[in-house]
């Protein structure tokens, strides 16, 4: 009977790791295409995931009366958010990166306009809601399935198929589609698409819609599933998910999804452990994954290259 | 040229901000001994009453106020002190320890007796001692740190509970609810940390169990895994320390995790958001709270009479002003003069004096002998007092 609770108490651990990493891993997704095509930190990530869960909160306020707060009104929600939050991407790309890049500026100044962009994007929501929470309505239920002390939620299932379903998506873009391709190129070497005729700019447009869509869905489903959203929710799942892209090898799409993962797993692993709780676990998750870095410093899937600085 | 417009900007600003303070210095020093546009009220024994009358917390500090002149007009109307009416002069201490300090000294500059009022502990704690010096007694009705207990010069008494009291409340509560296995949840600050901590020994030393003592980060979202753990341990009621933000995400997961046993939080965490944002999930919390009008089936009277004079409801802190004023007319009675160390005297052996939010009766270090607070529980999306 003990053993069988154990293996209950194990079963849900893992599939709140898995969920938690589901998020991790969105976000993560966007920082590595970023820093894949053009090596920048994009610090303003966790907040385009913020502003994307207030705008599926916003479009789910608008619409919820004609679509319900149900499954329907949240995807309407999802799709109108990522839309307009990769839009929103392209106008960072294009107003705060682009002209640094066009003068050749050093990383360093862009990555100090990327704190400037986070700053100016979680302020503004601040100012917009009066640094208030919002509480995140849905009429969705606990219904789930429950095997003695195992408990998962029908959402919680959806939550994961729904985060499998957009990494397949973006898999398949990546390496199946001539943009994707395209992407791919620029990251090897710039000046060599150029003189093939690869737009660069808009391939650069395109990897920051396609990133901060991926991160307005990840903020969205955080807003349907915990039920309320803040100016400052994105600033730990930003720091979280970053390190989460380090860890799989940052600029490789596999490695981010895995790190996101395995950043998730280690999380709910120190709650549970006993002498770590959960208080010590964030010292536990990043001691494991200190240990990682020493042992592979380009991370999980990264590959070793020649920095030229 | 730049530079010369920033002086100039710079020197119009201060002299703006001299011309305003000027202004609210002049204008209640002119009123007190006229009734109109009042910070004063008429009468033969002046009350101080220090509270934020300008600057964020001014809310909360008109409310009492309007309580405290409640308070002292019926007091007055039932032939007031000795045949003496009381009057209150009111000083701006905007929630500031150095204007705190300045308003202190004029309130004893105008020969108050006594103080009734003190909303923000800051500037609360600067004045004690200014008060000391001439034996004026002062009741605190709203502050409600532990530093003011500390440092109390013996002339302070606090009627509003303090971590201790909230303390007693948690674990005569968790008794009532017959909890085996208690799990605490604070997330690291020194307000969620100290009762935490405080609850903790209490319910120990009481000789029972707290299963496990968690600390999770402020803004971080996912509780799934503590959810988990706390199941795996048995855990039979969930004591929440922190704010209500955080607070309605770990009910809402709690409940999804399928926990079936209580949930308690502390007063930080009793605000309606918690309702509107824990949603079902809320249903059956129970929440510690400061005695609020609405609640106390004693201020009833009281609540329908305020609402009737300043069409509002009663803040958080208006029945415990309006008690400091009759406690402090109950004392200057029992005292037989309106000598400072005679009042201090009588209220030190007040004895079951009957206010809105309870009973009053001080412990040696003059804070509350018995806790005022009070429990609320969660039913069909409203507070309801058990």
């Amino acid at each position: 009977m003990h053993v069988m609770t154990d293996f209950y108490i194990i079963i849900q651990q893992l599939v709140n790791g898995l969920i938690l990493g589901s998020f991790y891993s969105l976000v993560a997704l966007g920082y590595s295409m970023v820093y894949g095509i053009i090596k920048l930190l994009n610090f303003a990530h966790g907040d385009i995931y913020m502003v994307g869960a207030f705008v599926g909160f916003g479009a789910l306020g608008l619409f919820g009366s004609v679509l319900g707060i149900g499954w329907l009104g949240i995807t309407a929600a999802l799709v109108i958010s990522m839309v307009l939050v990769g839009f929103l991407g392209i106008v960072i790309h294009r107003v705060a990166y682009q002209p640094l890049l066009n003068k050749n500026a050093p990383r360093m100044s862009l990555l100090i306009t990327a704190v400037g962009v986070s700053f100016t994007l979680f302020n503004a929501v601040m100012v917009m809601t009066s640094g208030e929470y919002k509480a995140f309505t849905t009429s969705l239920s606990y219904d789930g399935i429950s095997v003695g002390p195992l408990n998962i939620t029908y959402t919680q299932i959806i939550m994961v198929v729904a985060t499998a379903v957009l990494m397949l998506g973006l898999y398949w873009f990546i390496n199946r589609t001539m943009y994707g391709k395209a992407m791919r190129a620029i990251a090897l070497d710039q000046d060599a698409c150029r003189l093939m005729g690869i737009n660069v700019t808009k391939t650069i447009s395109l990897t920051f819609f396609v990133g901060s869509a991926l991160a307005a869905a990840a903020g969205v489903m955080a807003g349907v599933y915990y039920g309320s959203i803040h100016f400052y929710m994105g600033f730990i799942i930003g720091l979280k998910a970053f390190t989460a892209a380090v860890i799989g090898g940052i600029g490789s799409i596999p490695g981010a999804m895995l790190g996101g993962l395995i950043l998730g797993l280690l999380e709910t692993a120190g709650t549970q452990l006993p002498f770590v709780g959960s208080a010590w676990k964030d010292v536990f998750t990043f001691g494991i994954l200190i240990l990682l870095l020493v042992t592979k410093p380009t991370g999980i899937l990264g590959k070793s290259e020649i920095e030229r600085m | 040229m730049s530079k010369k417009f920033l002086s100039v900007l710079a020197v119009t600003l201060l002299s703006f901000t001299v011309i305003v303070s000027g202004c609210g210095t002049q204008s209640s020093a002119s009123s007190s001994g006229s009734s109109d546009q009042s910070t004063a009220s008429s009468g033969d024994i002046k009350i101080g009453v220090p509270l934020p009358m300008t600057g964020s917390e001014a809310t909360y500090g008109k409310d009492m106020e309007n309580a405290i002149k409640m308070a002292v007009a019926e007091v007055n109307a039932k032939g007031g002190i000795n045949g003496k009416t009381l009057g209150t002069v009111t000083g701006d201490d905007a929630c500031d320890p150095q204007q705190a300090t300045a308003a202190a000294n004029k309130l004893v500059s105008e020969g108050v007796v006594a103080i009734v009022g003190g909303y923000c502990s800051g500037a609360v704690v600067p004045t004690l001692t200014i008060y000391n010096e001439k034996n004026i007694p002062y009741i605190v009705e709203a502050a409600n740190s532990s530093k003011i207990t500390d440092e109390n010069p013996g002339n302070t008494f606090q009627i509003n509970g303090t971590a201790v009291h909230q303390t007693q409340k948690a674990v005569e509560l968790f008794k009532k609810l017959g909890a085996k296995n208690v799990a605490i949840v604070e997330q690291g600050d020194a307000y969620s940390s100290d009762l935490a901590k405080q609850t903790e020994a209490a319910w120990k030393a009481a000789g029972n169990t707290v299963v496990s003592h968690d600390v999770t980060t402020k803004g971080e979202q996912d509780f799934s895994s503590l959810v988990t753990s706390l199941k795996s341990k048995n855990t039979d009621l969930v004591f929440w320390t922190a704010y209500y933000a955080d607070g309605a995400l770990l009910i809402k997961q709690l409940r999804q995790g399928g926990y079936k046993g209580a949930i308690v939080v502390g007063d930080g965490s009793s605000d309606p958001k918690l309702i509107q944002m824990a949603g079902a999930a809320g249903e059956g919390t129970y929440v510690l709270s400061p005695p609020v009008a609405e609640f106390l089936p004693t201020a009833k009277q009281f609540a329908d009479a305020y609402k009737a004079k300043y069409g509002q409801t009663p803040g958080a802190y208006a029945p415990l002003a309006y008690d400091g004023i009759n406690l402090l007319a109950d004392a200057m009675k029992r005292a037989g003069n309106t000598d400072g160390k005679a009042i201090i005297k009588a209220l030190i052996e007040t004895k079951d004096f009957q206010g809105l939010a309870g009973k009053v009766t001080f412990a040696p270090n003059k804070t509350l002998q018995e806790s005022n607070f009070i429990v609320l529980q969660i039913k069909n999306g409203q507070f309801v007092l058990q």
